[in-house]
């Protein structure tokens, strides 16, 4: 009752305070997104026009059919697709079991890997594209969506390691003993009392995963050929050396945070609850 | 008798198809870049026909990798120094020291030797190609040349009571009358790149790029300066690349921009008959940039007789025809050249006409490094007033002649 009253008393305060601080972050923030939104509907005798307009005359979707149809953009979806979802459920089946280890058990070696792990994403990336060029072709995999695959867990897995581990040091072990108690073996219990608690954590950790997947540049120009080129490479081509195919390039962009948009929609709940876990102690 | 006529005839029969068992089908890897998805297309439509005519069984694989501003060069490098990597590829010559001090270029001295067409390009630019090899072995074979002249607007110059200058006094002139209503006269480029037309003023006035700190080098570098100072360039002219100062020059923004004839198909395409080219002029000397695109042959190559008939059909083979007809960039080939099709193309005249004067940057260890990071940085400082011309031109001396 007080703080109606409060908020009836200064109408402007909550319009200066909040409103428009909240329209002017989330302008900066979608603009870039509507700007590209307009390049890709845009006619590209209007995109070079001298004055600035917001919203094109003579809107047209060509640029979208000319990206699907002469360009093929769905065959680099499609790759992107295979290596961002295989990544994915290899590095959390990979890190979730590892990091269930260094969570629960106390044994030699333990904080040695653990630093391991963690100083690998130390590496800059360029250090380790020659050598892994090397292994990907003597392991005969170079050129195929494996050489991706394996890439990007190199990076991957240790950093969801640490991610899954800080979750699971929040678990209170009393749950699963609780179920060794009542007869569970180890596989049991982690099936059956920690992996539906850990499925929000997994979410946000597949998310990371997946993401850094679908986005990745620098492997992925050399490690693939034009049967499997991903779509940052895909979009890539549009940027020549003499000029830039800005109607296409926007087209696929927006083609391409289309996926990343639909499975944060479905996954946002638990997405949220998995990254705020273990925030919290108590 | 019959019988004997019957194993002659069998024998020859099989003894003609020797040759074609021994040639055995080999493929060649090619990496190549593309401004375009419709030159990539070309480019495939090219390969096709190579793979259908050449009659040698060889089968030309290509594979697009994407320019990425130059990083081209370093995608293939990590391929070449990996182990891996293609058999020919697409080129610049800048990459090229870096290439040969790591022995990953083929020499192609042995295969020119006997090459029909080896006269059919111009000694000078093989002398080019010798130079960048260490100045002994041709490892780079030419493709095709850009010569960069100034792409203006006819309709602006006559509005502004102007001709086509014909002397630099003329031309900087030019740039200050067509500064007016929202227009710029000059898209300078201040980022990468921007070397190429810099050093057109800097010879203008007398310099050259042996010494960058003479007083003629220096002035010349006022002269750049003194352009954006007196507002006859975009205002964003120290961070404008090639993508800005083209959109610039076809959304009207500015009335002259220097690049060469790969552009002229857009700006046909945007303006119509209201867009011409000049040859920089001359003041007391006159340079121009030679852009080139070549293609090479790997050490690694294991069919190194296929991969050059692979590259002599992009020479002066029915390659060379098509893509220079198809991207408009200038021909190597004399047959080529001498085509109606290319004397009659008025951006082809003007590379031509300044052809004489097209030069390149000297091409040592540090060139790669100073176009990429040296020049930019160095220039953009000297245009914001942060260090004077002398200053600017003492540190570029130093840094491309360490």
């Amino acid at each position: 009752m007080q703080s109606s009253v409060a908020r009836r008393k200064h109408p402007f305060r909550r319009f200066f305070l909040l409103i428009l601080p909240l329209i002017a972050i989330l302008t900066f923030l979608l603009f870039p997104y509507y700007w590209t939104l307009v390049t890709s509907l845009t006619p590209r005798q209007e995109l070079y026009s001298a004055n600035t307009v917001y919203w094109p005359a003579h809107p047209t979707l060509d640029a979208y059919g000319k990206l699907f149809g002469q360009f093929n953009f769905l065959l680099p979806m499609r790759n992107s697709f295979v290596v961002a979802l295989t990544t994915t459920v290899l590095s959390l089946t990979v890190s979730t079991l590892a990091a269930y280890s260094f969570s629960r058990f106390r044994y030699r070696g333990r904080k040695f890997f653990m630093v391991l792990f963690l100083t690998n994403n130390m590496f800059p990336t360029v250090l380790l594209l020659i050598p892994l060029f090397t292994i990907m072709r003597q392991l005969n995999i170079l050129y195929t969506p494996m050489s991706l695959v394996l890439s990007y867990t190199t990076f991957t897995i240790p950093f969801s390691v640490w991610l899954l581990n800080g979750y699971l040091n929040d678990f209170p072990m009393s749950l699963e003993e609780a179920a060794l108690v009542d007869g569970a073996n180890r596989a049991q219990a982690f099936m059956r009392i920690i992996f539906p608690v850990l499925v929000p954590c997994l979410l946000a950790t597949g998310a990371y995963i997946f993401m850094q997947s679908w986005n990745e540049y620098t492997f992925a120009v050399l490690f693939t050929n034009d049967r499997n080129r991903t779509v940052p490479v895909a979009l890539k081509n549009l940027i020549g050396q003499l000029g830039v195919q800005w109607e296409m390039l926007t087209s696929g962009g927006i083609i391409t945070v289309i996926p990343v948009c639909v499975m944060f929609f479905f996954a946002q709940k638990k997405l949220v609850a998995g990254l705020t876990s273990g925030a919290v102690k108590g | 008798m019959k019988k004997l006529l019957g194993i002659l005839v069998a024998v020859v029969m099989l003894l003609t198809m020797i040759p074609f068992a021994l040639a055995q089908d080999v493929t060649i890897d090619y990496w190549f870049w593309a401004d375009n998805d419709g030159y990539a297309a070309t480019m495939q439509e090219m390969i096709a026909d190579f793979n259908a005519t050449n009659g040698k069984g060889i089968t030309v694989v290509g594979s697009q990798v994407p320019w990425d501003g130059g990083g081209y060069s370093n995608t293939v490098f990590t391929a070449a120094m990996g182990g891996g990597g293609p058999d020919v590829a697409t080129w610049k010559l800048t990459a090229t020291p870096a290439f040969v001090a790591n022995d990953l270029l083929a020499p192609l001295d042995g295969y020119l030797e006997n090459w029909a067409d080896y006269e059919q390009i111009e000694e000078s630019l093989w002398e080019v190609m010798r130079q960048v090899g260490g100045g002994e072995k041709v490892y780079v074979m030419p493709w095709n040349t850009q010569v960069l002249y100034v792409y203006y607007r006819p309709s602006m110059f006559e509005a502004a009571g102007i001709g086509v200058p014909e002397t630099y006094e003329e031309f900087l002139d030019a740039c200050a009358k067509l500064t007016k209503d929202g227009v710029y006269g000059f898209g300078m480029r201040g980022a990468t790149g921007g070397q190429e037309p810099w050093g057109s003023f800097i010879h203008a006035r007398g310099g050259t790029f042996e010494d960058l700190t003479t007083p003629q080098a220096v002035q010349g570098m006022n002269d750049f300066i003194d352009l954006f100072k007196n507002g006859f360039t975009p205002p964003t002219a120290p961070s404008d690349g090639f993508s800005q100062i083209i959109d610039n020059f076809k959304s009207g923004l500015t009335a002259m921009t220097v690049h060469h004839i790969g552009s002229s198909a857009g700006m046909v395409e945007t303006f119509g008959e209201d867009v011409g080219a000049f040859v920089f002029p001359a003041g007391e000397g006159q340079w121009t940039s030679m852009g080139d695109t070549e293609n090479v042959m790997f050490a690694s190559c294991e069919n190194k007789e296929a991969a050059f008939e692979w590259l002599a059909y992009l020479a002066a083979g029915k390659g060379q025809e098509t893509w220079c007809k198809v991207t408009g960039n200038v021909p190597v080939a004399a047959r080529v050249k001498e085509m109606e099709e290319f004397q009659n193309n008025p951006f082809m005249k003007v590379s031509i006409a300044g052809a004489p004067y097209a030069g390149i940057l000297p091409i040592l260890d540090t060139t790669t490094e100073w176009i990429s990071g040296v020049w930019p940085a160095t220039v953009q400082q000297a245009l914001l007033g942060d260090i004077t011309a002398e200053e600017c031109m003492e540190i570029l001396q130093t840094e491309l002649h360490k």
